[in-house]
């Protein structure tokens, strides 16, 4: 039985009214405002009906905004109030209406505006883009006339956490994929007799593409979207304003440390990726195929020439950078909320990874005749 | 503003029950006992402080009491109700009934102004958007903020406004309980005076109850009608803030010679 009770009767003079008892306030336990407006509709929009409030118990704002809406947000001569209930409904009905609010929301944009705007945000990110690697280069320079000013301890920390502790996800989904591959190309070659082109295939394909992408994709992943994160929160927390005020320069402390120790032991972890993806590939060569781990070994630099090796560093030290200067571009735009910092380490690993690709591809197309 | 029938006349069969209940609550954090058999009860309509040192229990407490954590052993009633043993229906009832203002105001920060106040409006799904716009501009209006201030994020607003839509949102389901986590910390002496003001005005307008803790003299001095001080894991003393001087405490004596200072200023002031 809800404590808000209304009934229909008629007044004095014969018309009908409504009239409201009981006690209309969210304090009571069991009123449900929302089916106490439904049942009610068809007497709000009924303009001659008289209402009867002078015997209800209590009228709390939430109530009393719920009957002003009913009665679109006027209180006339029809409706008798208590004197302290009238007050409350003056309160309420002087407050701004609801269209001060749809004023502000502005029309949807055109499409050519929406493009405009994309083009606007892109141009904003490859130029903060820009100014973030000059003066990473700056402090580069800085650090070379300054070798004392060198941040060993943190670029060492970030070598750890994004490396050494990558070390088994790296070598577990690069041994998958080279078995993956091996079952793969070994069903292929046999048909066609060629079984010891596995060696070549596996060996060509893992160490100058598979392996630099992905290790570039899970430390995008698991470091990249780390860094943002941590910048991110930090600028919530307004850790980097009190960097800066104690005259330590963000980049230097925060950025530089971060690619610096990315670059340096991404190739570090490229090289174990291809590696555990060869040894993969090479055991399911074995069972498939016949072809003993000697062999493998023995005939695997034969068709690998060491020129791909240093395709795989370079792309190692490049992919380390883009992801670890994309990640620390993203998480310096935070702005202190937590729907920008999903956003952010969202855009950051996505952004990361679409980045490692094209340059790949780019790599792939300008050493096309080397080493194969 | 909005005069309402008084806090007596608004629950009649409950009326003595006690808003809040603290009974032999102990806490133990690993082997630091942080409460020993701990009672406390809170009577309809007063403004409670909860004062002690650093380290006393004080937000633990609170936070017991709002059910973020429960106490090693003992029980906490809200309402003549526990929040551990209700039904699910029961408790998001009991949550209803009171309002918490944390200390750095919690504001959902990737919601507006307007959004954080219509949180829980808008979670209760009994009313439309024309009824949820009037009551946080209501809200917004009794918390004195300008409805344009309804349209800024969490991280435009000043620490003194923080605390104001904070104190809105805890208020805005009609609440009969509301429990503050050092109200007036990190604002100037003014805007606190000011926002104890307010406070007061609401509990007046509204018929609250209230439970804060506090490490300010003058906060404690012009809000609290009683005053419970932890100390050596108990309450060591619980009274009217012009009784503490009859405790003997060597926390409570320490404590009551500042308070005594303060009490005396504020009788000079209202004299003049």
């Amino acid at each position: 039985m809800a404590d808000a009770i209304f009934h229909i009767d008629a007044d004095e003079t014969g018309r009908k009214r409504v009239v409201l008892t009981g006690r209309w306030s969210l304090r009571a336990a069991n009123n449900d405002f929302g089916a106490l407006q439904h049942q009610l509709a068809s007497l709000f929009s009924d303009p001659f009906l008289q209402w009867d409030l002078s015997k209800l118990e209590q009228l709390d704002s939430a109530a009393a905004a719920m009957l002003l809406t009913g009665w679109s947000g006027k209180v006339d001569a029809r409706i008798a109030l208590k004197p302290e209930h009238a007050a409350l409904f003056n309160v309420l009905t002087a407050l701004p209406a609801k269209d001060s609010k749809a004023a502000r929301q502005e029309a949807l944009p055109r499409w050519w505006q929406a493009l405009w705007a994309s083009w606007l945000d892109f141009t904003q990110h490859l130029l903060d883009f820009l100014a973030l690697s000059g003066s990473l280069t700056l402090e580069l320079l800085h650090l070379f006339r300054h070798p004392r000013d060198i941040p060993w301890k943190e670029i060492t920390a970030n070598m750890v956490k994004g490396g050494v502790m990558a070390l088994p996800v790296t070598a577990l989904v690069g041994a998958m994929i080279g078995i993956a591959m091996s079952y793969l190309m070994a069903l292929q070659l046999r048909k066609f007799g060629a079984d010891i082109f596995i060696i070549n295939i596996l060996g060509l394909s893992i160490t100058r593409e598979l392996g630099p992408i992905l290790m570039s994709v899970l430390v995008a992943g698991r470091s990249g979207s780390a860094m943002t994160a941590q910048i991110g929160v930090m600028r919530v927390t307004e850790e980097i304003d009190a960097l800066t005020t104690m005259g330590v320069s963000q980049v230097l402390r925060l950025v530089l440390p971060k690619v610096l120790g990315l670059t340096l032991v991404a190739p570090m972890l490229l090289f174990w990726t291809a590696l555990w993806a060869l040894i993969g590939g090479m055991v399911v060569a074995y069972f498939q195929l016949g072809i003993g781990f000697e062999f493998f070994i023995e005939h695997l630099p034969r068709v690998l020439k060491p020129a791909n090796l240093t395709i795989a560093l370079i792309k190692g030290v490049v992919f380390g950078l883009l992801v670890a200067l994309i990640a620390c571009h993203f998480g310096l735009r935070v702005k202190p909320n937590t729907e920008s910092l999903s956003a952010s380490t969202t855009a950051s690993v996505v952004t990361a990874i679409t980045v490692v690709i094209l340059v790949d591809a780019f790599f792939a197309i300008a050493t096309r005749s080397i080493g194969i | 503003m909005s005069v309402q029938s008084s806090p007596a006349h608004r629950r009649p069969r409950k009326r003595d029950a006690a808003v809040c209940e603290i009974r032999h609550v102990s806490t133990k954090f690993g082997s630091t006992v942080i409460h020993k058999n701990l009672s406390l009860t809170i009577k309809p309509g007063e403004v409670m402080a909860l004062v002690g040192g650093s380290g006393s229990g004080k937000t633990t407490l609170l936070r017991h009491i709002v059910g973020l954590t429960q106490p090693s052993s003992g029980e906490i009633l809200l309402f003549g109700e526990s929040l551990n043993n209700a039904s699910r229906e029961e408790r998001q009832r009991l949550h209803n009934r009171f309002g918490v203002l944390f200390q750095q105001g919690a504001l959902f920060s990737a919601l507006t102004v307007f959004d954080n106040i219509a949180f829980p409006l808008r979670e209760l799904k009994q009313f439309d958007e024309n009824t949820i716009h009037t009551l946080v501009m209501h809200k917004l209006s009794l918390v004195e903020l300008e409805p344009q201030h309804a349209w800024l994020l969490p991280a435009q607003l000043s620490g003194g406004m923080v605390k104001r839509v904070g104190l809105a949102r805890a208020l805005a389901l009609e609440t009969e309980l509301l429990v503050l986590d050092e109200p007036t910390a990190g604002l100037d002496p003014d805007r606190s005076e000011k926002f104890v003001k307010l406070i007061k005005n609401l509990r007046q307008q509204l018929g609250l109850t209230v439970i804060f803790v506090t490490h300010d003299l003058d906060t404690l001095a012009s809000l609290a009608d009683r005053v419970a001080v932890l100390a050596d894991q108990r309450i060591v003393a619980c009274c009217p803030i012009a009784d503490l001087g009859k405790v003997d405490h060597p926390f409570v004596r320490n404590f009551f010679e500042g308070v005594h200072k303060r009490l005396e200023q504020l009788e000079s002031g209202k004299q003049s």
